[in-house]
């Protein structure tokens, strides 16, 4: 606005001067020669550049600019754009889960804690807990043709969590009949829609999960299939915090945990394992 | 852009009419006044009105006949002012502040661009460096992380850390009700945790950016005698107290702390063996006083809630349990910690527990 109204004022004739009309710049003759301008930065040294004229080709643009030189920025941070960590074939197969690659693997150990809510006549409220491994793959289908990033991803994951036991307590004509199972193991089968928030490095995302659950209900011993969801905002493919819930028949559970990639938590399970070992308690 | 209007209206106006006088306020304005209301017949004839008021478009600035509504005298400085005195903001759309003349009231001038960047000369950008105590030289840039960040480390945004604790526990656990007892025991904690460290506080030198606090999620396990186990899950927070490498450092966690396992007999004739075991979720919190994300000492503290309410039977209770801890944590990459935990945790074979 500034450059304009100043620019007018220089086009207005001097004092005496006739009053020229006020006329549109003239369009750029493509067949023009290019400029040479020339830039001297002080030292000495001149660099001629071969400058275009104004709108010489009816491209506007680029659109992504690469970050200015006076940006501040960590020591360890990665270039826009990088190749993601652990991938083949420039993100066309990662190894772990980042906002620039189209297809992922996932393999990660979680630990949850939560309430286990029997129906109510099978008895009170009771804590719940599991640890549990995850695998499977996930993809960005909208990134395959284009080059252009997109934020949705899909995927099909498959898990395994040994959860504590169930107890039950029913009231009988006679005495209370209760149960305790020592533990309860869940399989899952579930698909993955992925939100990615951003485009850096250990970008944020959100994982919705739906599919099914199969595991023994309270202290039946019976395995059954029910409902499995879950929800995650995780920062890349390293760690996620979930809040994550099986619905079964009489047998609901629900927990918030964390869960890390395997390359992360294979090294903690191994010492775990040792320690234990060492320890007496296997 | 609606702000723009009236300025780019008021620059066509000025860019259309001749270079203006410098106007006082003082001053006549210089737009010919009719003398007397005029019959429409006799006004060509009474009245010879300069050329530029017979020409609507060489009339000057609306400005000079409504002096509130904008800049009455305008002065526009020629194309070759003296940088110093030309100011690349708006105040080319505003009156600037002028020092009065002798005998003026106000002089107003509008000043020019220079045609192109930098806009702002070596001397303009000493007088902000003065202003604002900054350096004329940057610092050189920080060389690169080592193993990317795997260790934590001041210059990293993000670090994702694979923590591992050992160290003593004084346990206690309630005893008879009745009695008002405790048990108290010595033992030995292992932890194995993971950290995602995420930026929260950040600071600038030069180029350079830092993390001076870092906050994130973490989980993991925690062991202790007799085979017990328990999950945790919460935050963790460090603030470092430096920029090196071995930058001192102050760690703050606190998580949900879960019972998942213990070994133990269910039944007088079943064998001992580690199993799961349920428990309500209690809370463990510490602070740790380290260097450049290698190694802390550690200080802290856990509870384990009870589960005592009328309607469990009283076999599936749960008596409200805890433990101090003092010990080393640190990440197991570079393999003290891990060492530290791992005997840590084989020192458990040894405990007794009342």
């Amino acid at each position: 606005m500034t450059a304009l109204l100043a620019t007018l004022l220089l086009l207005a004739p001097a004092d005496g001067a006739p009053a020229e009309p006020l006329s549109a710049p003239a369009a750029s003759d493509p067949e023009a020669p290019a400029e040479v301008v020339v830039i001297e930065d002080g030292s000495g040294e001149e660099d001629q550049v071969e400058a275009k004229l104004a709108d010489e080709d009816d491209d506007y643009g680029p659109f992504f600019e690469a970050d200015a030189p006076s940006d501040t920025r960590f020591p360890s941070q990665g270039r826009k754009g990088e190749v993601p960590l652990l991938s083949v074939g420039k993100g066309a197969f990662c190894f772990v889960d980042g906002t620039r690659c189209k297809v992922s693997l996932l393999a990660d150990a979680s630990v949850a804690a939560g309430l286990r809510a029997p129906a109510s006549n099978k008895g009170p409220d009771m804590p719940y807990a599991h640890y549990g491994f995850r695998g499977g793959l996930v993809m960005r289908p909208l990134m395959f043709k284009r080059k252009a990033w997109h934020p949705w991803g899909l995927g099909v994951v498959g898990s395994w969590s040994q959860g504590t036991g169930a107890v039950t307590v029913e009231s009988t004509t006679d005495d209370l009949a209760k149960a305790e199972s020592d533990r309860t193991p869940a399989v899952r089968v579930a698909l993955v829609n992925q939100l990615w928030l951003s485009q850096r490095p250990h970008a944020a995302h959100i994982d919705f999960t739906i599919g099914g659950v199969r595991s023994p209900v309270l202290t039946s011993g019976i395995p059954l299939i029910g409902t499995h969801a879950e929800v995650a905002f995780g920062w890349g493919g390293w760690g996620a915090v979930f809040a994550s819930g099986d619905f079964l028949d009489q047998d609901t559970r629900v927990g918030f945990g964390l869960r890390a990639h395997g390359i992360a938590a294979a090294p903690l399970v191994a010492l775990a394992i040792l320690g234990a070992a060492l320890g007496g308690a296997l | 852009m609606i702000a723009s209007v009236p300025a780019v209206a008021l620059g066509l106006a000025l860019g259309l009419a001749p270079a203006p006088p410098v106007q006082r306020p003082g001053s006549p304005p210089t737009t010919a006044e009719p003398a007397a209301p005029a019959s429409p017949d006799a006004a060509p004839a009474d009245v010879d009105p300069p050329a530029d008021a017979a020409d609507p478009s060489s009339t000057p600035p609306a400005d000079a006949a409504d002096p509130s509504s904008a800049p009455t005298d305008v002065a526009a400085e020629p194309a070759d002012a003296e940088p110093a005195d030309a100011e690349p903001t708006d105040a080319a759309a505003e009156p600037a502040d002028a020092e009065p003349e002798p005998g003026d009231d106000r002089v107003l001038h509008v000043a020019t661009e220079r045609p192109g960047p930098p806009y702002a000369t070596e001397e303009d950008l000493a007088e902000l460096r003065e202003r604002h105590g900054v350096e004329v030289a940057s610092p050189p840039p920080r060389p690169p992380v080592r193993w990317r960040c795997l260790i934590a480390d001041p210059s990293c945004r993000h670090s994702f850390e694979l923590q591992a604790m050992g160290g003593y526990a004084l346990r206690a656990r309630q005893g008879d009700v009745s009695q008002g007892t405790v048990d108290r025991w010595n033992s030995a904690r292992a932890q194995y945790d993971f950290w995602a460290s995420l930026p929260a506080l950040v600071e600038t030198e030069g180029k350079s950016r830092y993390t001076r606090m870092s906050l994130g999620p973490k989980g993991g396990v925690i062991f202790s005698d007799t085979g017990d186990l328990w999950g945790n899950l919460g935050i963790a927070a460090r603030y470092w107290l430096g920029r090196g490498r071995w930058a001192p450092h102050i760690e703050i966690t606190s998580a949900l702390a879960f019972k998942l396992a213990t070994r133990e007999r269910r039944g007088d004739d079943a064998p001992e063996e580690f199993r799961m075991q349920r428990g309500p979720v209690g809370f463990q919190a510490d602070v740790g006083f380290g260097l450049g994300g290698f190694g802390s000492i550690v200080l802290g503290g856990q509870y384990d809630s009870p589960l005592a309410r009328e309607e469990i039977p009283e076999e599936y209770r749960v008596v409200s349990s805890g433990m101090f801890y003092v010990g080393f944590r640190g990440n197991i990459l570079w393999g003290g910690p891990a060492v530290t935990a791992v005997a840590a945790h084989a020192s458990t074979r040894a405990v007794t527990r009342p």
